[in-house]
């Protein structure tokens, strides 16, 4: 479903942030990157959902080239992917159904068929009750369960997510790594960066570390 | 088609409520942009009153041909003989002086000083229809009749609305220059507000590109905005340019009246209207398309 063969990917400043990754993530699978900050995980991420493209090498994405792939094919891609940001890029001045809304209107659903697929989202995450709060009254933990509400919202076959238990207590931490255990089950294909050993215990995955760009033995 | 459909909803949908959620903000912009548009669109109104007015003129030339008061009948039929076989003469029509003071009395309102003279002051006249119309030719015809003899003075009235004519030309080219000069800065004033509007909602650009919208979903709701920014601002211009119409044009009529002629401002058909607004809501668009276009070059991905 995933491939990366032989990739890298060097940044403007020279900074090579991955040094020939090869690697292949199945579909159905649930593959954790671990390593340290600066190792390469969200660089890993960004490229397989064609934030970024490769400098060497290629990522292929349900058998689709995303270095070949033009701005609306890319696009296209991203529109099949859900994405959880480590800074969850929430939007502030939307409420929270407005944000979770938001991939359904770039995918031109209809306001009937959206509100159904927020709620079933929101339900999902634990957060029906907060619909129509501003997001400045969410804690972190309700933001980033908000933001993965809005990356299932149009049901993804593909999961990626950065960190999603980044700077989260345990309890909140643990209800995350759930929900991502409870997709997983349902045959979306997981690849989520971290580097919460708690976590990864109770998610019982595959495992790939990064070492300065590199994939370690 | 659908799908399309919705997506086109939703833009326009997003950019009423831009629009509305800035209601200080759309005002100034729209009011901006009214002005760039009222100006040229004034003039151009002016103009084709002015226009229509001229066109109305006889710029035919015409010679004048004024006799001695003395001159009998016998010699102004001299005249006349010797003014047809003129070459470069089209037309010779005698006007003798009762008839001229008869229709001074009629058209001139001067019943009551015609009345009051002992005699009649007007000579007997030919008005001379020239076939060709250049000003060297027409000097030379003008030179040939004063050497007739019992000519006492010539006028040629056609002088003065070849100016109008020069000076209409003029105002056209100037009307459509200012037009482009303003046109373009209806477009810089729009592309100005919606990049105002980018950088406000840079976020939502953001998220929305990385998590699935092309370039024209992002693109669309500003385009709606731009349009609308111009349809308003074409809108407040023509019924701006209709209320100065409706407020000055009993004023000009009488203006006119009182010089003895008849003119009065005509405001914009409802064609020509809509036709402003179209192109107001065009340049409003395209402001837009320039702006979120050069955002979206600046932001491309690695």
């Amino acid at each position: 479903m995933i491939t990366f063969s032989d990739t890298s990917k060097r940044h403007r400043n020279g900074f090579e942030a991955l040094k020939g990754v090869s690697l292949s993530i199945e579909k159905g699978e649930i593959v954790a990157v671990t390593g340290h900050s600066g190792a390469g995980k969200s660089t890993l991420l960004r490229l397989a959902a064609g934030i970024e493209l490769a400098s060497q090498g290629s990522v292929m994405v349900n058998n689709q080239n995303v270095k070949q792939l033009k701005e609306p094919g890319l696009a296209v891609l991203r529109r099949n992917l859900g994405l959880v940001f480590q800074d969850h890029k929430l939007l502030f001045d939307r409420n929270v159904f407005e944000n979770v809304a938001l991939p359904l209107s770039i995918a031109a659903f209809s306001h009937k068929e959206t509100g159904r697929r927020v709620r079933a989202a929101l339900d999902k995450v634990g957060l029906l009750s907060r619909e129509k709060a501003e997001l400045i009254t969410l804690s972190g933990g309700e933001q980033q369960r908000l933001c993965i509400a809005r990356a299932i919202v149009n049901r993804p076959a593909i999961l990626i997510a950065d960190e999603p238990t980044g700077n989260l207590d345990q309890a909140y931490a643990e209800t995350i790594i759930d929900l991502f255990k409870s997709f997983n089950q349902v045959g979306v294909t997981v690849l989520l960066a971290t580097h919460d050993e708690t976590g990864l215990a109770r998610l019982k995955c595959r495992r790939i570390s990064l070492v300065h760009g590199k994939l370690a033995e | 088609m659908k799908a399309w459909l919705t997506t086109h909803a939703h833009a326009c949908e997003r950019a009423i409520k831009r629009l509305i959620s800035q209601p200080m903000v759309t005002f100034l912009s729209v009011f901006v942009i009214a002005m760039a548009i009222t100006l040229p669109l004034g003039l151009y109104v002016m103009f084709a009153n002015v226009s229509a007015a001229a066109s109305r003129v006889n710029t035919e030339p015409n010679v004048n041909v004024y006799l001695a008061l003395n001159a009998n009948e016998q010699e102004t039929r001299e005249v006349e003989k010797r003014l047809k076989a003129m070459n470069n003469v089209a037309r010779v029509t005698f006007i003798a002086r009762d008839v001229a003071l008869a229709e001074m009395k009629r058209v001139a309102n001067l019943a009551d000083l015609v009345a009051s003279l002992e005699a009649n002051p007007l000579p007997h006249a030919f008005s001379v229809r020239p076939s060709v119309s250049d000003a060297a030719t027409l000097e030379s015809l003008r030179a040939s009749i004063a050497l007739l003899p019992k000519v006492e003075n010539i006028t040629m009235d056609f002088e003065w609305a070849q100016k109008l004519r020069r000076f209409g030309t003029f105002a056209e080219r100037l009307v459509l220059l200012l037009g482009l000069l303003l046109a373009t800065a209806v477009v810089f004033v729009t592309g100005n507000t919606i990049r105002l509007q980018i950088l406000t909602q840079k976020d939502e650009i953001e998220v929305s590109q990385l998590i699935g919208a092309t370039r024209q979903f992002i693109r669309r709701p500003f385009l709606y905005f731009g349009a609308m920014q111009g349809m308003l601002a074409g809108l407040a211009a023509v019924l701006a340019i209709m209320a100065f119409v409706w407020w000055a044009g009993a004023e000009v009529s009488a203006l006119t009246m009182s010089y003895g002629a008849s003119f009065s401002l005509t405001a914009p058909t409802f064609r020509f209207s809509v036709a402003v607004i179209a192109l107001s809501a065009l340049l409003g668009w395209f402001g837009a398309f320039l702006s979120v276009w050069l955002y979206l070059r600046r932001v491309t991905r690695d």
